[in-house]
């Protein structure tokens, strides 16, 4: 299934573009995706999963939007997707100023 | 209604908020009665301290330990090249003065801290985050969702922005019984970045006019906020990319087991939080 993948600030430099089609294995839940993702981008690895206690879960310093809403709110990564889905990902960001070093 | 006290003076300075049906004398009069304290006299600081001024907004406090660096007047343009090596609160608050006399401008200068949050947040209706890093954004989430204050929040890196509104209206929580409750900060950003993992404008870089379109838009809100009218961005976070000149808004929730913002709170104290790192409850 092709799945419309949307990446914002650091994950946007990590893989080069804003926005991406790609395919993925049909049936493939939110965790899978990611996983995927890491794998096919060296910027990616370890930035986006995360296992705690043997169990996969998504790093809780970023949010991944399944259709503009929150994974964390539904399934976490067990969320399933469907093919043409939207999924944002991006990391919180801190800048407003500069601060002295 | 409050108490209408307009002298010809404000009538005409502000005579193009006056005349428009949303606004009105009434109107005003709620700008030059409400108190705002703007964190961070940088590049997002710098247009919303200009406008909520310009705007009439009676009160405002500037917080801002730092001091002017050549290197900031790229953007942050509430200060000028002979500011340089001034503090920022200072500089602003000259600023704001020479733009409008009406303002009540208080110049903290100091950083927030667990222990000072209080008693400089307390003093003010509404809070813009103008600042620059992961501590101050979380203290003054958990805070403003613990005391009920609006927080407006905006965030930059390199060519995108960040905005969102936090009224924290506790009756518009209860996340358990309602699915579509607003969110605080820390329900769409659980856990801060590990130090050193997100570059900061230093490092990066960051377009000079970005903070400035983000800072306005934050600018916006809370005078919306204050007047009451439109639909503030609560529930909604706004995503700007000057690159590609497009703004999205992404619908957001709270999470019905947030840490501050859910019915049964783990932190119930700023004083709960360790305040760097991960920004997480204190394990003592």
């Amino acid at each position: 299934m092709e799945l419309e993948l949307r990446f914002f600030a650091t994950f946007r430099d990590a893989v080069g573009e804003k926005e991406r089609v790609e395919t993925f294995d049909d049936g493939s839940t939110v965790g899978d995706v990611l996983a995927a993702l890491e794998d096919r981008y060296e910027g990616l690895e370890g930035q986006l999963l995360t296992d705690e206690d043997d169990r996969v879960t998504i790093r809780s310093q970023l949010s991944v939007l399944k259709n503009g809403r929150d994974v964390t709110h539904m399934e976490g990564p067990e969320t399933e997707l469907d093919g043409g889905d939207r999924l944002s990902v991006f990391p919180p960001v801190a800048g407003g100023g500069e601060r002295p070093e | 209604m409050s108490d209408l006290r307009l002298d010809a003076t404000q009538l005409d300075r502000y005579s193009r908020h006056v005349i428009m049906d949303e606004i009105g004398p009434e109107g005003q009069q709620r700008l030059l009665d409400a108190s705002v304290l703007v964190v961070g006299a940088g590049g997002l600081g710098s247009p919303a301290i200009q406008y909520l001024a310009a705007a009439g907004v009676g009160r405002l406090g500037i917080v801002d330990d730092d001091v002017v660096e050549r290197s900031n007047l790229q953007r942050q343009i509430v200060h000028g090249d002979d500011d340089v090596g001034r503090p920022k609160v200072e500089s602003a608050a000259d600023y704001v003065t020479a733009l409008n006399p009406d303002i009540d401008v208080e110049p903290h200068e100091t950083r927030i801290t667990a222990a000072n949050v209080a008693d400089l947040v307390d003093e003010y209706d509404v809070v813009l985050d103008a600042s620059d890093n992961f501590a101050t954004r979380y203290l003054l989430n958990d805070h403003c969702v613990l005391t009920g204050t609006a927080l407006s929040h905006g965030a930059i890196y390199r060519f995108e922005g960040q905005v969102t509104f936090f009224t924290n209206e506790r009756s518009s929580k209860a996340a358990d019984e309602d699915a579509d409750a607003p969110p605080c900060y820390r329900c769409i950003f659980p856990e801060a970045p590990e130090p050193g993992t997100v570059p900061d404008c230093a490092t990066t870089g960051v377009l000079g006019v970005l903070p400035g379109t983000v800072g306005c838009i934050q600018a916006t809100e809370v005078v919306k906020y204050i007047l009451g009218k439109g639909e503030v961005l609560e529930g909604r976070l706004l995503m700007y990319d000057a690159m590609d000149m497009t703004f999205e808004t992404v619908d957001v929730l709270a999470n019905p087991s947030c840490p501050v913002c859910s019915d049964d709170p783990e932190i119930e104290s700023v004083e709960d939080v360790a305040y760097e790192g991960s920004c997480q409850i204190s394990a003592d």
